[in-house]
């Protein structure tokens, strides 16, 4: 396992979201994520982007303990792994710099001036930009939207950004918060292919997802979270056909309505 | 030594060739009196405050421009108004004052501020009206008598109320008249003494003005002098004497009393004297050396516990 | 002034009574004094209102107040609160900063801070929560993610900015009490800036010339605000 949580647990003052969290995502796998909304989807992708510290147990990325270790190695830690949120929250920038910014804040600091200064005297030339960002475009079809604003993007393309721009820095392992909720068939179809794309390039993936559909999809295993736990974990087929967890059996059949 | 004039000589540079003949006439007035001594004063800042009319009518940059040609100093003059430019001096961030309030002055020596005091030029105040002249005081011989006139009728008046020297000098002749102003006649601007001409102007009043300042906007308004100052055969009480101040060094250890007492001894020399009577704004001479005068004064005022070595 | 203000002005403007040695030296004061004083405020402005906008701390809600008071001062107010620090009997009194563009600088700072600090945390505060997350998520550190902030805000905070220069360029109250409206005899400014020439102007009646120096000193502003909206707002959305 790549990236996994030992036992983690979470709650927001006194109400317990995660009790006893354990999960884990291989590389080159896909990881669904499902269950109702509010269940906590979200609040366990936070702790396994390592931007939240659990209030119990570990979260290990490639076997180290990320809250054990010190502030930097943490951060090393951090930059291995993508997020991409329910939003796109892009910058207020052209595509190219929102895709370049994963690698841009990995530089030295006096590259970043230099690249700062030479982007005011004049617009950064198609050559100057990173061949990683053009690839990371390329694999959610925008390869040719460069230069443009990103106020100037429909909302599918703008999700495709988001993912792009996680996607640069070519990360171990890759969180995808409800990829293509409010998303038309088109874009939803250019997400799961790129899903796909990046586990075979043996990233390892984890999809938060309510839509069940699109976790037998995309995914190699499924882990449904209902309550404040893990109900299930296991090959995504087999989950689906024949669950082993009661509750589990009633919230992919429907019955079990959150 | 050498080194003063080194800085001297960039400083004349400076100047460039516009005066130079201004700066002959100053060399040889060094040469005849000192044979090449120069005071340790080079290169050293004079800060002076004062009051409105000596640095708006002019006369001070023409003082000043000769003074740090001379001494190869600079001079940054402040103009604030008396009572603001003796407060300043008060707290030890001027080395000079030039003010025009004698009853302000002689209480800033006494309180030690001040020392050598030297009387240095006069001009006088009159009494500006409108062409209608509603008090009917125009030709009066006595300035209290006019200002009485004034109130009685409620004849619109326009003051400086900013604790300048005018605004003392109007309050003693207020003093004088036995009137107690105010009401709706009688107006305190807060202002300056041009702002106070162009107001009285436009609304048709009365006002108490410095001569010079007078002169130098007369073209602009429609106000005509009603009662003259001394100058013009007036009565003594619109006398407006200036005097210069050294700020005491015992009291102010920071203060460049060297460099004040220098530029008090230049402007009241023969040659400083000269400048003040000479300096003209259209045609008109605006003040009237006083420094000089044939019945010396021993009298000066030494305050306690200051030695001449020892303070700087 | 029988022919009308504006013939008037327009017949000043063609015999331009000002020696242009002096005009350009109380216009280098002018600028040097508001330039330097605004770029001190923001310096300290937008890290403290990226500081109040994303920490919790005690009493944090009476600092913002105070800062928007401090948007209120009168200047002269803060003129002499400045002369009384720097005067000889004040507390950097030996520094000996009366009457210097330094203790100008230092007045003009007090006046543009407030305004600077006010517009930037909204500024700041507006900006997207999600992008601030995005920032930390793709590996930004805690300084990448106040930069992210501030570039978010640029628009929000080039206003700032242009109102600290506002104020600070078109105050007279206490650049008139410290510094003292100072000119050399060689007729170059020491102290002078535009709005204390104007006032020196109009204490002696000479209303227009000093409108003529109003003239200056607007397009002064109109022109530092379109280099701001130029070169510091950066690129027109598309
Ligand atoms: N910042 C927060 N503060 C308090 N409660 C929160 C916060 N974020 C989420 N929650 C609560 O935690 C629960 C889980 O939320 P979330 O992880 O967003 O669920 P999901 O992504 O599965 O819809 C919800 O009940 C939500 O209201
Ligand atoms: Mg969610």
């Amino acid at each position: 396992m790549i990236l996994r949580t030992r036992g983690v647990s979470l709650a927001y003052g006194s109400e317990s979201v995660l009790r006893d969290v354990s999960v884990g995502v291989d590389r080159g796998e896909v990881l669904a994520v499902i269950g109702p909304s509010g269940v906590g989807k979200t609040t366990l992708l936070g702790l396994l982007s390592l931007a939240v510290a659990p209030d119990r147990g570990t979260v290990e990325l490639d076997g180290t303990d990320a809250w054990a270790a010190g502030e930097s190695e943490r951060l090393a830690l951090r930059r291995r792994v993508g997020m991409v949120f329910q939003e796109a929250s892009l910058f207020d920038a052209s595509v190219a710099r929102n895709v370049s910014y994963g690698l841009r804040v990995r530089r030295s600091w006096p590259e970043r001036v230099r690249d700062g200064l030479r982007s005011l005297v004049g617009s950064p030339d198609a050559e100057a930009v990173d061949s990683a960002v053009r690839e990371a475009l390329d694999v959610v079809g925008l390869g040719d939207s460069l230069d443009r604003h990103a106020g100037s993007l429909s909302g599918g393309e703008a999700r495709r950004v988001s993912f792009a721009r996680a996607l640069a820095y070519d990360p171990d392992v890759f969180l995808l918060d409800e990829p293509t909720s409010d998303l038309d068939p088109r874009n939803t179809a250019v997400v799961e292919d790129a899903v796909r794309r990046a586990s075979q390039r043996g990233i390892g993936v984890v999809v938060a997802s309510h839509d069940m559909h699109q976790a037998e999809r995309v995914a190699d295993r499924v882990a449904v979270m209902l309550d404040d736990g893990i109900a299930e974990v296991g090959p995504t087929e087999r989950v689906f056909a024949d669950p082993d967890d009661e509750r589990t059996r009633k919230f992919v059949s429907g019955e079990l309505v959150y | 030594m050498s080194k003063h004039r080194a800085t001297r000589r960039r400083f004349v540079a400076a100047l460039g060739a516009a005066t130079a003949g201004g700066l002959a006439g100053c060399s040889a007035v060094t040469g005849a009196s000192g044979g090449g001594d120069r005071p340790g004063v080079v290169g050293e800042t004079l800060t002076l405050t004062t009051t409105t009319s000596t640095y708006d009518t002019g006369l001070l940059a023409e003082l000043n421009a000769h003074f740090e040609e001379r001494y190869g100093v600079t001079v940054e003059a402040v103009a604030q108004g008396t009572g603001a430019a003796l407060e300043t001096a008060r707290n030890g961030d001027a080395d000079v004052v030039m003010v025009h309030a004698r009853s302000l002055e002689d209480e800033f020596t006494r309180q030690g501020y001040g020392v050598n005091r030297r009387d240095l030029m006069f001009n006088d105040f009159v009494v500006v009206g409108p062409a209608s002249d509603p008090a009917g005081i125009d030709g009066m011989a006595s300035a209290t008598e006019a200002f009485a006139a004034i109130a009685e009728a409620g004849a619109p008046f326009v003051s400086r109320g900013d604790d300048s020297g005018t605004h003392t000098k109007e309050l003693a002749v207020w003093d004088g008249a036995g009137v107690d102003p105010g009401g709706g006649w009688y107006q305190e601007t807060g202002q300056g003494m041009g702002e106070v001409l162009n107001i009285a102007d436009e609304q048709g009043a009365y006002a108490l003005s410095d001569r010079g300042t007078f002169l130098s906007q007369r073209s602009e308004i429609d106000l005509t002098v009603r009662v003259q100052g001394p100058i013009e055969g007036g009565p003594d009480l619109l006398a407006n004497p200036y005097g210069i101040i050294a700020v005491n060094p015992a009291v102010h250890g920071n203060v460049n009393y060297d460099l004040a007492m220098a530029y008090i001894g230049y402007v009241t020399s023969p040659d400083g004297q000269e400048r003040i009577a000479n300096y003209e704004s259209d045609g008109e001479q605006l003040f009237f050396p006083r420094a000089l005068s044939e019945d010396p004064n021993f009298r000066q005022y030494v305050p306690a516990g200051w030695s001449a070595n020892g303070t700087r | 002034m029988s022919p009308g203000p504006v013939a008037a002005l327009g017949a000043l403007l063609l015999q331009f009574p000002f020696d242009p040695v002096y005009l350009r030296s109380i216009v280098r004061v002018s600028l040097y004094v508001s330039c330097v004083a605004v770029a001190l405020s923001t310096a300290v402005s937008v890290p403290f209102a990226l500081l109040v906008a994303f920490t919790d701390f005690p009493g944090k809600r009476l600092l913002t107040s105070v800062v928007n008071t401090g948007m209120g001062f009168p200047s002269v107010v803060v003129g002499l609160v400045v002369l009384f620090a720097v005067s000889n009997q004040g507390p950097l009194g030996p520094l000996d900063l009366v009457f210097t563009t330094e203790a100008m600088i230092v007045s003009q700072f007090v006046l543009a801070a407030p305004p600077i600090t006010a517009i930037s945390l909204a500024a700041v505060s507006a900006v997207d929560d999600g992008v601030r997350d995005a920032a930390r998520a793709l590996g930004g550190t805690r300084l990448d993610v106040a930069l992210v902030t501030v570039t978010e805000a640029r628009y929000g905070i080039a206003t700032a900015v242009l109102a600290g220069f506002g104020r600070a360029i078109s105050e007279v109250g206490s650049v008139l009490i410290v510094g003292g409206n100072i000119v050399g005899s060689d007729g170059v400014s020491r102290t002078r800036t535009l709005t204390t020439a104007i006032q020196l102007e109009a204490r002696q009646g000479r209303y227009e010339t000093a409108l003529l120096l109003g003239a200056v000193l607007v397009c002064l502003v109109l022109l530092v605000n379109a280099a701001v909206v130029r070169f510091g707002g950066g690129r027109v959305r598309r």
